[in-house]
């Protein structure tokens, strides 16, 4: 359902205070709009937009891994993922 | 091997209900179930740590048509905390032991269901992303943190 006051959830412009609206409701209208056009649109068609597939080095080369912790996983990934794939630690 | 498909889900959710798997897509996969609109490669479930869950887990994926060996079947059934699958019909992160998510039972209490398919709240999905600090996810952060406050005051029921 979409909401038919956008005032409620859009983001105040920079510099304009709201008084009781927290800082972390404020959506930017970017962002909403995009929000709002996904909510119209059948969850089929949403799964044709979102998932796509590329090649990705070293993560491609195996058909399983496992990890005894998230951590171990994380190592790896720094130690052995290119790192403009992102998946290093900040 | 082509993009995770609609149909595929729809697979996921109606093996894994006939074998009784409880389990919850967690990540940007279950975001985008939610209806967060971004793209990903990565489809991610949390299943629930038991033996009962681990075998009928394994026999869900292998009717999915999962090319388990034995010894990673056991794996699976353990529940080793993070499991990578690409011996199969797509691509699919097993996740035990999410960062940032206490127990799958709170998660599960928490759920969200759409379309039958049973989704991590967008607090844990936060939650782990948050815990897990990578790169990746850092450009992210805002933008499902907003989605989670639209999606808060939008939801039906």
């Amino acid at each position: 359902m979409v909401p038919t006051d956008r005032s409620a959830l859009a983001a105040e412009p920079p510099g304009y205070n709201f008084g009781s609206v927290k800082q972390e409701s404020a959506i930017p209208a970017e962002w909403l709009a995009e929000f709002e056009a996904a909510a119209g649109r059948p969850l089929k068609q949403r799964f044709r937009y979102a998932f796509v597939r590329t090649a990705k080095p070293v993560l491609d080369d195996a058909s399983y891994r496992s990890f005894e912790s998230l951590a171990e996983y994380r190592r790896w990934c720094e130690e052995s993922l290119p790192d403009w794939l992102g998946y290093g630690r900040i | 091997m082509g993009a995770f498909e609609y149909r595929q889900a729809e697979e996921i959710r109606d093996v894994f209900a006939r074998h009784e798997v409880r389990y919850l897509f967690i990540g940007k996969s279950g975001a985008i179930i939610l209806g967060y609109p971004d793209t990903t490669q990565d489809v991610a479930l949390f299943p629930e740590r038991s033996p009962a869950n681990g075998r009928a887990l394994v026999a869900g994926l292998r009717e999915l048509g999962f090319a388990l060996t034995p010894e990673q079947a056991g794996e699976i059934e353990r529940g080793k905390d993070f499991i990578q699958l690409k011996n199969g019909p797509f691509d699919l992160d097993l996740i035990f032991a999410p960062d940032g998510i206490e127990h799958f039972s709170d998660a599960w209490r928490r759920r969200v269901m759409v379309e039958g398919f049973p989704v991590c709240h967008p607090d844990d999905i936060i939650a782990s992303k948050v815990a897990a600090n990578r790169a990746k996810d850092r450009e992210t952060l805002d933008r499902l943190r907003s989605f989670r406050d639209y999606w808060q005051r939008t939801r039906r029921g």
